[in-house]
């Protein structure tokens, strides 16, 4: 515990925050808290308008709680500017093309930890590791617009990488991407979230939330719906429908064939061909 | 982030639905004509009143008005302060760091704060008692082609969204420990010119999509269109339109015989 209540192991800490752009308009978020751990991969999911993204900016300090506290990596978000607060929580934007600006891809992912004051051997370094991880180390001299849609969506990851920030959140990874791109993206999360990172990631995506994330937050109508292991959250029909969501398709036929046996919290495309194998089995 | 349409304040009244934007325009055309006519407090401070008296009458409340008026008001000081060092004549009022204010500089430093606040609040008026589409609609009739009027309606709908983009980006930059309020006044402003680049993308991506959506949709398929705005100059409108042109050159000729100044050395 330090002073301020704070555990040392949380990296992100909302507690009872309620949210609105105008002080006189609506409330968007409706107290809610949070705790996210350091090293943990968790998903938000929501339909659109739900307050993922309101709920996230307020992480980095892009939005102030109106009333509540968030704690970013030990430090009140309102004391702080967004500058500092990138330090500890790098933000991806849903759309590349709104953190692009450099003409080249080197420049591009160098902005960050240039305004950290690193020395410039340091931001070699990073930027090179931080394209390494994205594969794009390849096409460092490439012009950054001139990229493809995939590439610039990990340009953008790769240029908040490279500020090695021990949060990270990322929103919509992967729409507009193909399976092929969305995946390059996960796996490239994924390979960060062991390196002991935080990652936060808001999505529409539920095979890709069933496959690879293992904690999952439902947010619907500015409030936290469900909070849990995603196992759990997602083959809670009536829990998603709460919050207009449906199970990955794969949970949705495990829930169907229940009644023959077959567990009805299957996630992935592996885990409901080995369910039908043994109940399959079984029948023989 | 609220995406809106311009400043305009949709309100059920007579200027709003009743004058025509062809009349509202030569309004706004007349009281430039009278706020250069004369330098004298006088006659700008009435005109002042009858435009805020206009703007009330329309309903468009104080708080739409306000930053008009406080961009008014900046105006006004500034006049205060700089016109007296060019123009000297009658009691010397004051005199700060050995400089005199003299009781004429005051005066006209007040009309020339009135003048640009005039022209600044009468365009807001304008603006905020005409819709885009009828203001579009009345400039089609005066003569404007097709394409100019959509680039014009386009361009009103631009600026709140590429403000947005504005945000957006700005805030995503910021997101990677960009200080914008570190430095002196000239580095923030090299600083914020970065934003020049991903804006002018993001705008020509935008107009793309738009032209192809409106394309899409058989735009320019024929050379004349309807519109869904229909407008009638009324015989309200055109003695409106006739008393705003007797008053305008009645102004001129009065400001010539020297009528409303203060000085005539400058205009």
């Amino acid at each position: 515990m330090t002073s301020n209540g704070q555990r040392p192991d949380v990296a992100i800490d909302v507690d009872a925050i309620t949210f609105r752009y105008e002080p006189k308009s609506p409330d968007v978020l409706h107290g809610v808290s949070l705790q996210i751990h350091h090293g943990e991969f968790v998903a938000m999911i929501g339909q659109n308008g739900a307050g993922k993204t309101t709920l996230a900016k307020t992480f980095n300090g892009l939005l102030k709680p109106t009333t509540g506290t968030v704690l970013a990596g030990g430090t009140d978000t309102r004391t702080a500017s967004v500058g500092q607060l990138a330090r500890s929580v790098g933000y991806v934007y849903q759309n590349p093309d709104h953190q692009i600006f450099a003409q080249r891809v080197r420049a591009e992912v160098a902005f960050g930890p240039n305004n950290l004051k690193l020395s410039e051997a340091e931001v070699a370094e990073r930027v090179q590791e931080a394209l390494e991880l994205v594969d794009l180390a390849d096409h460092a001299d490439e012009f950054a617009f001139s990229l493809g849609r995939g590439q610039r969506q990990k340009l953008a990851v790769a240029s908040v990488l490279a500020m090695r920030p021990p949060t990270l959140v990322v929103d919509e990874p992967t729409t507009g991407l193909d399976q092929k791109g969305a995946k390059g993206i996960l796996d490239l999360l994924t390979r960060w979230n062991t390196h002991g990172r935080t990652i936060i990631v808001i999505t529409h995506d539920m095979t890709l939330v069933a496959e690879r994330v293992p904690r999952t937050v439902v947010v619907g109508g500015g409030r936290i719906i469900a909070d849990g292991p995603t196992r759990e959250v997602l083959s809670n029909q009536e829990l998603l429908a709460e919050a207009f969501l449906r199970p990955p398709q794969v949970t949705r036929v495990a829930q169907r064939l229940a009644r023959y046996g077959v567990a009805s919290d299957a996630l992935t495309v592996p885990e409901l061909h080995a369910e039908l194998s043994r109940v399959l089995r079984g029948a023989v | 982030m609220p995406v809106g349409y311009s400043i305009y304040v949709e309100r059920p009244s007579y200027v709003h639905r009743r004058i025509d934007p062809r009349t509202k325009l030569a309004a706004l055309g007349a009281t430039f004509v009278f706020a250069l006519a004369f330098n004298h407090p006088l006659p700008l401070a009435l005109l002042m009143v009858a435009v805020l008296a206009i703007g009330r009458w329309a309903t468009i409340p104080w708080r739409k008005m306000a930053p008009f008026l406080i961009g008014g008001t900046w105006f006004l000081v500034l006049g205060v302060m700089v016109w007296p060092l060019y123009v000297k004549g009658g009691p010397v009022l004051l005199t700060p760091f050995g400089i005199e204010y003299t009781l004429d500089g005051v005066l006209f430093g007040v009309a020339m704060g009135l003048r640009v606040a005039l022209m600044v609040i009468a365009a807001g008026v304008w603006m905020m008692t005409t819709s885009p589409q009828r203001l579009t609609e009345g400039l089609l009739r005066l003569g404007l082609p097709h394409k100019a009027g959509i680039a014009m309606t386009a361009a009103i709908r631009f600026v709140p969204l590429l403000n947005a983009e504005r945000v957006t980006i700005q805030e995503a930059r910021q997101a990677r420990a960009l200080d914008l309020q570190r430095g002196n006044p000239f580095s923030r402003a090299v600083r914020s010119i970065a934003i020049i680049g991903p804006l002018f993308i993001r705008a020509i991506d935008v107009a793309q999509s738009l032209a192809l959506a409106m394309d899409a949709r058989g735009f320019g398929a024929r050379d004349g269109r309807s519109s869904i705005v229909v407008l009638t100059f009324s015989r309200t409108d055109r003695v409106i339109v006739f008393v705003l042109l007797a008053t305008c050159i009645a102004a001129v000729v009065g400001r010539l015989l020297g009528f409303g100044t203060i000085t005539k050395d400058y205009l």
